[in-house]
């Protein structure tokens, strides 16, 4: 999955004044901002027409083909909510949400404690050869999630896998699989959030750090008191990137499922729900609608995050 | 025991009170966190030198004979699962991959460039715009390019995959956080007092001084690529266009169902091979995505 591999941060972007160059006559200053003007746009417009055309025009196309029933007799035809209603009816698709819903819920908290918790005394240079673990922890991210759910399924799969041998457990059960997954996604991530933190609490100045201890600050108060508050930007940004990632759990169950069909129903998550009756049973108007759905689930979840931790205080 | 030389930036480790036992305690939870990321990767490297028997009835984390490293290399140009062949689909993700970073690199390089440099009527909302897309959640979007794509007719071709590898929002903002930082607008400036026309500008003075921002979104956008597995899982039926990710997937499949002796060290020495490129790669370009410079202002 590496969910935050795709998608970073909003905000934050520093502001410059307005330099533009010495005055000379005011005609040809004007002429040259048309011209500027005129460049700008040509810098522009070839990521601009791509966006529209891959991720604008299919957003509005499939809220449009959403609200159509595609029938065997009697053809397409404009339906209204009935896909909506379909999908807010439908158990499977609400019960993959609840289902990553715990799963972000665990994975998520996990992951950034345990990045923070690595990233934090590599910073303070507690353990040596610090640059080795941190070149080590980052290989996952190398590792396509495909590659890592497959190497996991052959040391986790009951039959013959290593650990599962080791832990005398089964690790495909329907009860034990979100639990599988969980660990697979900690193993893809964690390095990458490492990464990140490492490079917050790097820019936390060490005058700060030697004053408190001057003032007789424990390492525990360094961390929680001093380093962690710094880094609450890179903490809401990662904390977001990854939640957005844990929800659109895809990769990681589908190839699990190769190894144990019964592991993984139908609509395990959102995502499989939305591949599943859309290329599975062909119907696209209601998978359509489903998409438009978890999207939407999507956006509340992320922004209602985002409300929750700017009241708790500032966004740095 | 000696007191080890501080590096610049540091606080001296005895001014922290640590023990020596909490020292200990922290390397070793340092040590156990590494082997349990690097077990698995040891274990694909072991395992793509072994028969399928062995695969499943050995010691998973020690090599076993007959070793079988040649043969399993030479499974990756066989049609073992009826899929196509494993070198079909490297060359198909490398298709991918080389083509839609190179276009997400330059896309994104021109409007970071544009979005940072230039006020343009409605520059701020445009970018807006195009920062709220990094909430798009990207699997959502599979479906509705999906539809789209049927009715244009882009399923089974490579533009299906390249097209929306070109755009990234996280490049451009990489780029546009990374230009205002490094980029003096004075230079610029006395660039055009020169008589420096603005493409020119762009070229011989930006472009040299965003090389580490460029190889950071480069990086980025070849590991999404290299990763993507929902988008053409469902636009692509044809094997012949299938990149690594589908066609292990596809694999995966009939590792349990097919008869076949040889899916399983397939599915082993691809999962091995498909790995080396991208570590390979980083480690070409450590140099320049360490530092901040993979992050861009992530931080703030």
């Amino acid at each position: 999955m590496i969910g935050a591999v795709d998608s970073p941060p909003s905000g934050a972007a520093p502001t410059r004044g307005d330099t533009r160059g010495p005055a000379r006559r005011v005609r040809s200053r004007r002429r040259d901002k048309a011209r500027q003007g005129r460049v700008a746009v040509l810098f522009t417009l070839p990521f601009l027409i791509i966006f529209a055309l891959t991720m604008l025009a299919p957003i509005g196309y499939a809220i449009y083909t959403s609200l159509f029933t595609s029938k065997l007799i009697g053809g397409t035809s404009f339906s209204g909510f009935a896909n909506y209603s379909q999908v807010f009816h439908a158990g499977e698709f609400w019960s993959g949400v609840e289902r990553v819903a715990i799963f972000a819920v665990i994975q998520v908290p996990i992951t950034l404690l345990l990045a923070f918790f690595f990233a934090a005394i590599f910073d303070l240079g507690i353990v040596r050869f610090s640059g080795i673990f941190r070149a080590l922890y980052f290989i996952p991210f190398a590792v396509p999630a495909v590659v890592a759910s497959i190497m996991w399924s052959f040391l986790l799969v009951p039959q013959y896998g290593a650990y599962a041998r080791v832990a005398h457990a089964n690790f495909f059960t329907s009860k034990m699989i979100l639990v599988t997954i969980i660990l697979i996604v900690i193993w893809e991530v964690t390095g990458y959030n490492m990464v990140i933190f490492y490079t917050a609490l790097k820019s936390v100045p060490k005058e700060v750090v030697e004053s408190a201890i001057l003032d007789g600050a424990t390492l525990r108060h360094i961390i929680t008191r001093i380093k962690l508050p710094m880094v609450r930007p890179a903490i809401i940004m990662l904390s977001i990137l990854n939640l957005i990632g844990a929800l659109q759990l895809f990769t990681e169950p589908s190839i699990l499922s190769g190894f144990e069909p019964q592991s993984v129903s139908f609509g395990f998550t959102p995502v499989i729900y939305i591949y599943n009756t859309a290329i599975g049973d062909g119907e696209y108007n209601l998978a359509a609608a489903a998409a438009v759905v978890f999207a939407l689930v999507i956006a509340a979840v992320s922004v209602g995050w985002l409300v929750a931790v700017r009241r708790k205080g500032t966004l740095a | 025991m000696k007191q080890k030389a501080t590096p610049p930036g540091m606080v001296p480790l005895h001014l922290l009170g640590v023990s020596r036992r909490t020292q200990v305690t922290l390397t070793t939870i340092c040590v156990l966190f590494g082997v349990f990321t690097l077990a698995p990767i040891i274990w694909i490297v072991i395992n793509s030198t072994k028969t399928q028997f062995n695969i499943i009835q050995s010691f998973g984390f020690w090599f076993a004979r007959p070793f079988e490293l040649v043969h399993n290399l030479l499974l990756l140009n066989q049609n073992v699962g009826d899929d196509g062949t494993y070198l079909q689909w490297l060359g198909n993700t490398a298709l991918y991959a080389v083509a839609g970073s190179a276009g997400a690199t330059v896309l994104s390089a021109l409007a970071g460039y544009a979005f940072s440099r230039y006020r343009f009527r409605g520059s701020r909302a445009l970018f807006a715009l195009v920062m709220s897309a990094l909430l798009v959640p990207i699997a959502a979007l599979g479906l509705p390019l999906y539809l789209v794509y049927a009715k244009v007719g882009l399923i089974n071709t490579v533009w299906g995959m390249i097209l929306p590898s070109m755009v990234s929002p996280v490049g451009v903002y990489l780029m546009k956080v990374f230009i205002d930082a490094s980029i003096p607008q004075d230079l610029i400036d006395a660039a055009r007092m020169d008589g420096a026309g603005e493409v020119r500008i762009f070229l011989r003075i930006g472009v040299p001084l965003m090389v580490p921002g460029l190889v950071t979104v480069l990086l980025l956008s070849v590991v999404a690529v290299w990763n993507n597995y929902f988008l053409p899982l469902i636009i692509y039926s044809r094997d012949s266009l299938y990149p690594i990710t589908v066609g292990l997937g596809a694999l995966t499949g009939r590792a349990t169902s097919a008869g076949s002796t040889q899916i399983e060290p397939l599915l082993v020495m691809g999962g091995f091979v498909t790995i080396v490129p991208l570590i390979a790669l980083f480690l070409v370009l450590q140099r320049y995505w360490r530092g901040g410079a993979l992050l861009g202002g992530l931080t703030g």
